[in-house]
């Protein structure tokens, strides 16, 4: 599993044209998450992708306009546990924590 | 107080827009209603596709950006292919669309699509405009977007209520990215990799250069002309890069790829080092990607980063336009000591390496296209549709114009040609214009005889008829047990009596006739007249329905494994 944070301006379509470079290559996203974070946006995302898929997502996003940063990071356990197990997506940017309370209780 | 539409149509002419393609329709109305006294000239095309496709082949021409209009749900998703077309191929092209007014948006209202949704991944960016007041930002943007970087094309969805309001408007605006570093095509040139290029050429025994169409979107062909003079490296070119390389240069050894020169491939298989002047290196030129220029270091120089490592890891990139990373290049080259690669160049042109005596089923086809071509005037240009033709005029196109072949190389879009060839020649007015479509492609958008007729181009258009889908009908032969599915045409309607219903005139050409010597005289004044009318011709070339396609890379073949006509 790969975890990526992308910083972006939310303007028209940004995070679509984010999410649409892992649908067209036909990879699940088990796991997203968007937020404000300061002045821009920051999507997490979590995915099971080869070191060549990798290369060509990271290229392509940053080639997205309005893309501001693309960061891969380690993936952490409790977005490993969401992904794992199957849970459903936040309904909305809520929080992995306040997702993870929804979904269990 | 200006109304929306007014405010549109002010804006791309501030963006220098003075010819525009489209068709109208009710979400778009507002704007053509304002069209007149507006400074900008639009062409009618009888088919949203062929508005797209001529804005194309008008951008593709002058390396400005095409505009082309269609009004909401169909007109827009009729644009759709154009705009994919575009972006394979880095054409510059802004499209608008009327959208239903935008209290009806998401109702699912009469000729309502959702075209900001559809056009997402087909675009390098798009909008739909949520109120009046952002008109301007929106189409400087636009436009911005369109030709930056790695050119390619944008498209705004404009509510018709927009259209209809009036603001107040302070005049067109300039966009400015906020973030200049990062993003599509905004990398500047590395510092370093003239150094590590010249290490490379210098431990080089076979180097190559592949040049690709970035080096002409770029405005960098002569600085590129000038770099290969200097290195004199087997050189050779993808179908965009055609006219790039003069093809009289000694080094030059044609187009590489599927249906590439039997030179140029065998030279990429054996190289040790190749240089990749804006090139995607799609599998059409590759081959089997896992065995593409399987001893090769590889060079890529290139424009938009996303393009890199696509068929493997590259050794050095050199990110950045090519305008600028050429002459830096250039300019140390020229001063350091670089190898003798003159036996190599011999050895990768020389005569066992020529292509097999001009024989077979597609030698006439072939034949009279190079009549045709040595025809042209030097500022000609050549578009060719989508199949055998395609690449039988790209074997054949041998000319020194960088803008001269045009096509639909990426998306390989069937009935591109006709509507292109309109864009082109109103581009180019003054010279000749020959559109070579096949049987199958020009029934795609033959609608657009009525544009060529109305607006009296002088384009000359070629049929070269096999009565069969040709390119899949060879597919078939060759990978499918001739299995003719659904690739027979010989019920192809009369196109000279088509062409005469749109009041073009009209005539056919049957291979004997062409091949036969007492007619040679004959047939050549045919064509000279042909090339030369002032007025609009269809010529219909009627060859061998099983002519193939040769040399070939079979799918997942190398290119090293090409298969020759027996």
């Amino acid at each position: 599993m790969h975890i990526f944070h992308i910083r972006y301006r939310n303007t028209q379509g940004t995070l679509m044209r984010i999410l649409g470079a892992v649908s067209r290559r036909g990879i699940d996203l088990p796991y997203v998450q968007a937020e404000p974070v300061e002045h821009t946006h920051k999507v997490t995302l979590l995915m099971d992708a080869n070191a060549k898929q990798v290369g060509q997502l990271c290229r392509e996003w940053r080639g997205v306009v309005d893309v501001v940063d693309v960061r891969p990071g380690a993936p952490i356990q409790e977005l490993w546990d969401h992904a794992h197990f199957g849970l459903p997506h936040p309904a909305d940017s809520v929080g992995a924590a306040e997702n993870a309370r929804t979904a269990t209780a | 107080m200006r109304k929306g539409a007014q405010i549109i149509l002010d804006c791309l002419r501030a963006e220098g827009v003075d010819l525009a393609f489209g068709y109208p329709g009710g979400a778009i109305m507002p704007l053509y209603d304002a069209l007149e006294g507006s400074g900008i000239r639009h062409v009618l095309t009888r088919h949203e596709q062929g508005a797209v496709f001529a804005a194309e082949g008008y951008a593709r021409a002058t390396g400005k950006v095409g505009v082309a209009i269609a009004t909401s749900g169909p007109g827009a998703t009729n644009l759709v292919t154009g705009i994919a077309d575009a972006k394979m191929d880095s054409v510059p092209l802004v499209c608008i669309t009327g959208q239903v007014r935008s209290s009806l948006i998401g109702t699912d209202a009469f000729q309502e699509t959702d075209v900001f949704g559809m056009t997402l991944s087909l675009t390098k960016w798009n909008r739909l405009v949520r109120a009046t007041e952002e008109i301007p930002r929106v189409i400087a943007e636009a436009f911005h977007w369109a030709r930056s970087g790695r050119p390619g094309p944008v498209i705004i969805d404009i509510p018709v209520d927009m259209m209809k309001a009036s603001v107040e408007f302070m005049g067109p605006v300039r966009f400015t990215p906020r973030v200049p570093e990062g993003g599509p095509g905004r990398a500047g040139p590395e510092s370093t990799f003239v150094t590590m290029l010249i290490a490379l050429l210098q431990q080089a025994k076979k180097p190559v250069a592949l040049v690709g169409a970035g080096a002409k979107l770029s405005g960098a062909v002569e600085d590129l002309r000038q770099t290969l003079d200097l290195l004199s490296i087997p050189a050779f070119a993808t179908v965009h890069g055609l006219g790039a390389v003069r093809g009289d240069s000694p080094y030059y050894l044609g187009m590489v790829g599927m249906h590439g020169t039997r030179a140029a491939n065998m030279a990429l298989d054996e190289t040790d080092l190749l240089l990749v002047f804006g090139a995607r290196l799609d599998d059409r030129v590759t081959g089997e990607p896992s065995r593409f220029a399987p001893h090769a270091k590889i060079v890529h120089f290139e424009i938009d980063p996303m393009q890199l490592d696509r068929v493997r890891a590259c050794e050095l990139p050199v990110i950045g336009n090519l305008a600028d990373t050429i002459p830096a290049f250039f300019q140390e080259a020229r001063r350091v000591h670089l190898p003798d690669f003159s036996a190599w160049r011999a050895a990768a042109g020389g005569a066992e390496r020529a292509e097999p005596r001009k024989a077979g089923l597609a030698h006439p086809t072939k034949s009279f296209l190079e009549q045709l071509f040595v025809r042209m005037p030097e500022n000609g240009t050549v578009l060719a549709d989508v199949g055998q033709h395609q690449m039988w005029a790209a074997q054949c196109f041998s000319a020194s114009s960088p803008r001269g072949f045009i096509t639909s190389g990426g998306l390989g879009a069937m009935g591109f040609a006709l509507p292109a060839a309109i864009g082109v020649q109103l581009a180019k007015p003054d010279t000749t214009v020959l559109c070579v479509s096949g049987d199958g492609g020009f029934q795609m958008n033959i609608q657009e005889l009525a544009t060529v007729h109305r607006l009296g181009l002088p384009v000359k258009m070629v049929i070269i008829d096999n009565k069969f889908l040709g390119m899949v009908r060879q597919w078939q032969e060759l990978f499918f047990a001739r299995n003719y599915a659904e690739t027979d045409l010989s019920d192809n309607p009369d196109f000279v009596e088509i062409a005469k219903a749109y009041k073009i005139s009209a005539s056919i050409l049957r291979e004997e006739e062409f091949l036969d010597p007492a007619a040679s005289a004959y047939v050549s004044r045919r064509l000279d007249r042909f090339l030369r009318s002032t007025q609009p011709e269809l010529l219909v070339f009627e060859c061998h329905p099983e002519a193939n396609v040769y040399p070939m890379v079979p799918s997942g073949a190398s290119l090293s494994e090409m298969v020759f006509e027996e």
